[in-house]
């Protein structure tokens, strides 16, 4: 199995396996090679299998990610090679067994998949993985942690903040709503938020709200820093890390 | 009761009915036996906020899958059967709801069909994570590939929540054997243009029988209606259509 080992200077740092998952390098802690100095960013690349090949990919750093001496947005490493990221560098030894990649495959015997079938956690990920590898750069790591939140700007609610866990989000009066406006002659349900696979939408109530001034025609997908108002309650919402 | 399973089997042979019986019954008896013994053993995690109904109802979900693993287990017949599960119980103005796969519940509220349920399914896991379009989604080839699914694990993920009722309310559960054949402004307005869900749960899969539904389709219908008091009952009606016939919903 391929192994990366992040040196510093001549001393090793840490080693990771490269499997199935790639394996992410940067200054966040949550990487998992983490990268301690300021020149880094928080997800500054990643490595993983592709087709068979270890690839390296440049997260859009700021300061760039080298392969031996040479600047890569993304590059098929080998054995031997070494990614310098700032001071650091990390050495590739790729001797052993690439994983079976799921993609070279896929066209020749691509299951026609009438039934309903199961896949069981190893072979999620590496789709997951490879599916991901085929899309656009999506940082999975920052994208997952970040929670949709209702901070109240003005106006009479039961908290200031709200984090959106619920498939349905009810925002009103009454006693069960998840946002609890207070108030005389409030709606008891004035207005809902229902998450869907592609984003989390606002839907009128017994009131028409309105987002960033305007009132909704219809469900709204909302935006990050998106302004609500309902009901004389101002509320942003946003995405938090 | 107020409690309403949905189950979707898959597996070859017959084994995906036994997959999605065995769901529906051990959800039923374990929310009953919990009912007049609340000293039951819970399965599964709970979270603290949850009502003693949602807690119910995930653990009967978490035994639902242990059932159906130990059962295909213990017949090499029965290799890789499962099913899916979404099932609801409601209790006044609130409702309970645990789910795993790809079957769906929805509410119909003010003339707006909003979802309850997210899939689990690869092409919606593709599309949470920005790398499909919904779009794309609905045309991919991987459309039934489950990431979670009963009896595929000795231990599942269950997804479980509360969410408060208004009168009115129409409560939808189905199969994916619906949705993939009929839209959702098609399914809000059948529910909405009449007010018997046996009937409603009809026309839905008259439309998606019209569209060549392939599939196996379940469909189960709640209106909730709340009188003078304020005290709220529940009408419902379930269709079927069984072509290959894996599907099983029960009401209590």
């Amino acid at each position: 199995m391929a192994k990366l080992s992040l040196m510093f200077e001549k001393k090793l740092v840490k080693e990771v396996p490269v499997g199935s998952r790639a394996v992410s390098i940067g200054r966040s802690p949550d990487n998992d090679l983490p990268v301690d100095n300021l020149a880094v960013s928080n997800y500054h690349a990643r490595v993983y299998f592709e087709a068979g090949k270890l690839v390296v990919e440049d997260l859009d750093s700021l300061n760039g990610t080298f392969v031996n001496d040479m600047r890569v947005e993304r590059a098929t490493l080998h054995d031997g090679d070494s990614i310098w990221i700032g001071k650091h560098h990390i050495k590739v030894d790729s001797r052993g067994d690439a994983p079976v990649p799921w993609d070279s495959g896929r066209k020749a015997n691509a299951p026609r998949i009438n039934e309903t079938m199961v896949l069981d956690t190893k072979v999620r990920r590496d789709m997951l993985q490879q599916a991901a590898a085929m899309g656009e750069r999506t940082q999975f790591a920052a994208g997952r942690l970040k929670v949709p939140t209702i901070v109240v700007l003005s106006g009479k609610t039961d908290q200031k903040e709200y984090a959106l866990t619920n498939k349905l989000t009810v925002i009103g009066k009454s006693s069960l709503a998840t946002v609890r406006i207070k108030g005389w002659f409030k709606p008891a349900m004035a207005a809902q938020i229902n998450q869907r696979d592609d984003g989390y939408y606002l839907v009128a109530g017994d009131k028409i709200p309105s987002v960033n001034g305007a009132p909704i025609a219809g469900p709204v997908r909302l935006n990050d820093g998106d302004l609500l108002e309902i009901c004389g309650v101002r509320l942003n919402f946003i995405f938090r890390e | 009761m107020g409690l309403f399973v949905l189950s979707d089997g898959m597996g070859g042979e017959a084994h995906g009915e036994v997959a999605s019986a065995l769901a529906v019954e051990t959800v039923v008896k374990h929310c009953m036996e919990g009912e007049n013994n609340p000293a039951l053993p819970v399965f599964g995690e709970t979270q603290a906020g949850w009502s003693a109904k949602t807690k119910r109802l995930s653990s009967a979900v978490h035994l639902a899958n242990k059932k159906i693993y130990e059962s295909a287990a213990a017949h090499s017949e029965q290799t890789g059967m499962g099913a899916t599960v979404t099932a609801m119980w409601i209790a006044e103005d609130r409702l309970s709801i645990a789910h795993v796969g790809d079957s769906r519940a929805y509410v119909l509220r003010m003339g707006g069909l909003q979802q309850l349920t997210s899939d689990h399914s690869l092409v919606a896991e593709q599309v949470r994570r920005g790398i499909l379009t919904a779009a794309q989604a609905e045309e991919s080839e991987m459309q039934s590939v489950l990431l979670r699914a009963l009896g595929a694990n000795p231990e599942v993920e269950v997804d479980a929540e509360e969410q408060p009722l208004f009168p009115r309310d129409v409560l939808l559960l189905c199969s994916d054997g619906l949705t993939r054949m009929v839209t959702e402004p098609e399914i809000a307005g059948t529910l909405q243009s009449d007010p018997d869900p046996g009937k409603s749960a009809e026309k839905l899969i008259a439309l998606a029988n019209e569209r060549g539904g392939a599939d196996n389709i379940t469909v189960v219908v709640v209106t909730t209606n709340a009188d003078s008091k304020g005290w709220f009952s529940w009408l419902f009606g379930g269709k079927q259509k069984s072509s290959n016939g894996t599907g099983t919903a029960g009401g209590k």
